[in-house]
């Protein structure tokens, strides 16, 4: 196994420079230092800028000089914008993703699959029809409807009219964080050695984003499932099982579920790259400092710094994640080989 | 039972009730430190170094911990007063040379630890001063507002030029133009009279740091700001929040004087806490808002201070028809202030152009035909809700030489599709015959693309026609900036409160890549640019002003104007806000009565 893994590394290698290359030829396309200066800029201005940004050496110096950066994970670039470190930035950016795109994740999984399993075991009947019409409204009303209505009524409305502030409008403080920092908040914590946990503030500020993301994404979750274990169920193993007197529980946890891994596999892990860069839209109205905001922010200010580290990074996980799918089909699936 | 006797008798009595006063005044917690909340509009500053900043946002932030020598006046923000100065600059030559003095004791603070030899503060002093303009012409600082100085202080663009060139950046060095006398006092000598130059010393690039700070923490500096303000930086999370606290070593400032509030002023209760010291708040709590609703849901939910009204919210809080505040609004306490923005929106053309460019009757003609066919109204009505003020001329309104009711006979304004088309025959074109399809720049964002559809729309009834290029913002000014744009979409905000500021815009030495974006070059309206320079404000300088207006609203080098008008609503438990743009040295004047913040 691990001589596939590293033979796919290998072969990736190519596909990953292409990438930074394609990234950072784009970028360059028009010159950025015209915005960033704005409308009163000379030339002189211009110049003395571009050379402080390095964007007056050949493309080609650039583009290895980023890659040499990458090879030794060395993102102490600053952002333009910003002036901080790069990798700062994006280590900084990456633990309030998580805690509203990891929860989202299991959640939608979890209750997806159950939905979908119910839907097929009765498939035709009263309760699936209901299910999917209630999937197929959820994934026809925008995002941003849901994140507008779910700021007004479970915060504001919540809040003012009810006096119940279980969510806030907008927001964040760190869910988990030194346990020094801690010390000083009234929030109640959880140790964890120098680090505290601090499970009001994940209620606080995450919880709504995370309600929201399971609601939107369950109508398309619970249709794919639908339809793999629709198909898994008309398979001979499932007639067998029936036939022998196996439960509908047991044929539907066990048999189904055990069969339907591999496009589940396949649907979860195309999700987990997308768990990093987080959801733009969540993060900008609920005012969380997460990726997809870091993202969105440097892409829009021509933040060549920042844009071409985080494209390098996601490259870099969705690599990583396509090996392990490989991996895990073959421990799901004793019939796939790593070859 | 004798001790009890005492204890009851009246002695006893006094003394037991001194006892329990003091007793209850040690065990009572401390005073309440009064925390105001208020919002940024946007992701939020992208610096804390003034040399640095050029957004709003940066302006917003770097003002409460820095201070410049003038500042805008709360009361009057179209005029300005001193701040790190004893008194008003003063010149015995025409205004060449300026004396400045510095006020007593006032001193750096920094929260970040020890950097004046193993102190937290130290006095400032005339070399700060010219340190901190010395670092605006460093590239190391990005020259972003090197535009502010370049020629005007003798000598400093050599020195800017010559330091840049060297290695390293010296700034000992000497630059000709400025004169130490003492530790306070000093002169700054300009390479010519120039009137703005003191409106240049209130904007917040200019701000008086310390030389120890910036080297202690390099590229740092820009997180760990040390000022002289009323505030000092507690917490900067970039893009999310930013804190400020109380400054322990701010020097003795006061509440403007009732006088000098206006009768509207006052009627707002504006002037109530006259001569007392500021600042009322002990903290600043900013959240920075990049989508206009949660902001507004906070406001509503009292949890900020104030908010501007986004267009979007507007039907919400105000009656459409009358403009007044909805009674339910009223009725919770919440103030409406509308604020004129200095705004010049315009359409601009390159009189470059083999096309549209020119100064010839024929080619006037043209971009004359064009003026009159276009419905600025139109564009108000459909896109700002009728709220922007449109007007001739390229000087916005409340500035000297604004024509009054906005309305100048010299324009072209629109719509006159009869003349129009008069003109088009003029200029050789009827009907739009053989005229090709003209180059139209605009920044994609926003409603861009809907403006062009109803310009175009406009412009096809005299038979011109565009050729839409909707482009980022970047290339858009690379275009402009390169002169490949024959007409294009800008917007200018004045930096200070002077026409000559928008004036500027017209003059031929700041043609493109300057900001004569449209390349408009006269030796007359030059001539009389460089006579206004050195002009104090007074009716003589105001008929210059009128006459370069009319003299560019007979050219039209552009289609317009249009300015904004912002507006903000404040809750009940903010007092003293009179919200301003373009200065946000404000902020220590406000006061919060918790008392009257809801739950």
């Amino acid at each position: 196994m691990w001589a596939y893994v590293i033979r796919r590394i290998v072969y990736f290698i190519p596909v990953y420079l292409g990438i930074i290359f394609l990234v950072m030829a784009m970028l360059r396309i028009n010159d950025p230092v015209y915005a960033y200066l704005g409308k009163n800029a000379s030339e002189m201005e211009i110049q003395q800028t571009r050379e402080r940004f390095g964007l007056d050496r050949p493309f080609i110096v650039q583009y290895a000089d980023f890659v040499w950066d990458v090879a030794r994970f060395d993102f102490s670039q600053r952002s333009w914008e910003q002036k901080r470190p790069v990798g700062q930035m994006i280590a900084s950016a990456i633990p309030p993703t998580l805690f509203i795109t990891v929860p989202s994740l299991i959640l939608t999984a979890t209750i997806s699959i159950a939905i979908g399993l119910i839907c097929s075991f009765n498939r035709g009947r009263w309760l699936d029809q209901s299910l999917m019409v209630l999937a197929v409204l959820g994934m026809s009303i925008s995002y941003l409807v849901y994140i507008i209505l779910g700021q007004y009524f479970g915060a504001y409305v919540l809040g003012q009219d009810m006096g119940l502030t279980p969510f806030e409008i907008e927001g964040y403080e760190p869910v988990v964080g030194l346990r020094q920092a801690a010390e000083g908040s009234s929030s109640h914590w959880w140790n964890l050695g120098d680090w505290v946990f601090t499970p009001m503030n994940w209620v606080k500020y995450c919880m709504l984003p995370v309600i929201i993301g399971v609601i939107v994404a369950m109508g398309y979750d619970t249709r794919f499932y639908r339809a793999v274990m629709v198909e898994e169920s008309g398979r001979d193993y499932i007639v067998t099982a029936r036939a022998k007197g196996a439960t509908a529980k047991k044929i539907m946890f066990v048999h189904m579920l055990k069969n339907a891994m591999i496009p589940i596999i396949t649907r979860v892990m195309i999700t987990l790259p997308f768990l990093i860069t987080g959801s733009i839209l969540v993060e900008q109205f609920f005012g969380i400092p997460g990726m997809g905001r870091t993202l969105i922010t440097a892409i829009t200010s021509k933040d060549f710094p920042v844009v071409q580290a985080t494209v390098a990074f996601f490259a870099g996980i969705v690599i990583l994640t396509v090996i392990l799918t490989d991996v895990l089909y073959a421990l799901v699936d004793p019939r796939v080989r790593l070859s | 039972m004798g001790r009890i006797g005492s204890c009851l008798s009246t002695r006893g009595i006094t003394r037991g009730i001194a006892a329990g006063v003091v007793c209850t005044l040690l065990a009572a917690p401390a005073l309440a430190q009064k925390v105001l909340q208020l919002p940024i509009r946007t992701d939020g500053p992208k610096s804390l170094d003034p040399v640095e900043g050029s957004t709003t946002y940066d302006n917003m932030a770097c003002v409460q911990m820095y201070e410049t020598l003038l500042s805008n006046k709360y009361s009057d923000p179209y005029s300005y007063e001193p701040l790190l100065l004893e008194e008003l600059p003063t010149t015995a030559d025409g205004g060449k040379t300026w004396h400045f003095k510095l006020k007593e004791g006032v001193k750096f603070y920094s929260p970040h630890g020890p950097i004046f030899g193993g102190k937290n503060t130290r006095t400032i002093v005339s070399d700060d001063v010219f340190y901190s303009l010395k670092r605006i012409a460093d590239k190391n600082n990005q020259l972003k507002n090197w535009w502010l100085l370049s020629d005007t202080i003798e000598g400093f663009n050599e020195y800017m030029e010559e330091q840049n060139a060297a290695g390293t950046f010296d700034y000992d060095a000497p630059v000709a133009g400025f004169r130490k006398i003492d530790d306070r006092e000093f002169e700054i000598v300009l390479s010519k009279p120039v009137t703005k130059f003191l409106w240049i010393l209130t904007m917040f690039q200019t701000s008086v740091v310390p030389r120890e700070a910036v080297e202690a923490f390099g590229e740092d500096f820009a997180f760990k700001p040390v000022g002289t303000g009323p505030f000092i930086l507690d917490e900067w999370i970039p893009k999310q929040r930013l804190s400020v606290n109380r400054n322990p070593v701010y020097r003795e400032v006061f509440y403007p004087e009732r006088s000098e509030w206006s009768r509207e002023d006052r009627r707002r209760r504006l002037h109530l806490p006259a001569g007392e010291r500021v600042p009322f708040v002990d903290r600043i709590e900013f959240t920075m808002f990049v989508e206009d609703n949660p902001m507004w849901l906070q406001f509503r939910a009292g949890k900020i201070g104030y908010t501007e009204v986004p267009d979007e919210y507007y039907a919400q809080a105000f009656d459409k028809r009358t403009h007044q505040l909805k009674p339910e609004m009223a009725s919770e306490g919440v103030d409406a202030h509308a604020n004129k923005l200095l705004d010049f929106i315009f359409r601009g053309f390159n009189m470059d152009d083999a096309v549209v460019g020119g100064y010839t009757e024929k080619k006037k003609a043209l971009r004359q035909a064009m003026s009159l066919a276009m419905d600025l109204d139109e564009f108000n009505r459909t896109f700002y809700s009728g709220l922007n003020v449109v007007y001739d001329g390229p000087i916005p309104p409340q500035l000297d030489g604004h024509p009054e009711d906005g309305r100048s006979p010299a324009a072209y304004q629109g719509p006159n599709l009869e003349l129009a088309r008069q003109k088009m025959i003029e200029a050789g074109y009827p009907s739009g015959e053989g005229l090709a399809p003209i180059k139209y720049y605009a920044n994609r964002g926003g409603n861009s693309p809907e403006q062009t559809e109803l310009m175009q729309r406009q412009l096809a009834r005299i038979g011109v026609r565009l050729d839409v290029q909707l482009v980022d913002f970047s290339t858009l000014i690379e275009f402009v900036n390169k002169k490949k744009a024959p007409i294009f979409s800008f917007a200018w905000s004045s930096d200070y409160p002077d026409a000559e500021n928008n004036l500027a815009l017209f003059y031929s030495p700041n043609e493109s890549p300057g900001s004569n974006h449209f390349n408009y070059k006269r030796a007359d309206y030059d001539a009389m640019y460089e006579q206004i320079l050195t002009m104090t404000p007074g009716s003589e300088r105001t008929a210059i002003y009128e006459q370069m207006r009319d003299m560019i609203l007979e050219d039209v080098p552009y289609i317009g104007s249009m300015a904004r008008e912002r507006h903000y609503l404040i809750n009940p438990w903010l007092l003293n806000c009179k919200p301003t743009e373009r200065f946000y040295s404000w902020y220590k004047y406000l006061d919060v009565d918790d008392a009257k913040r809801p739950g």
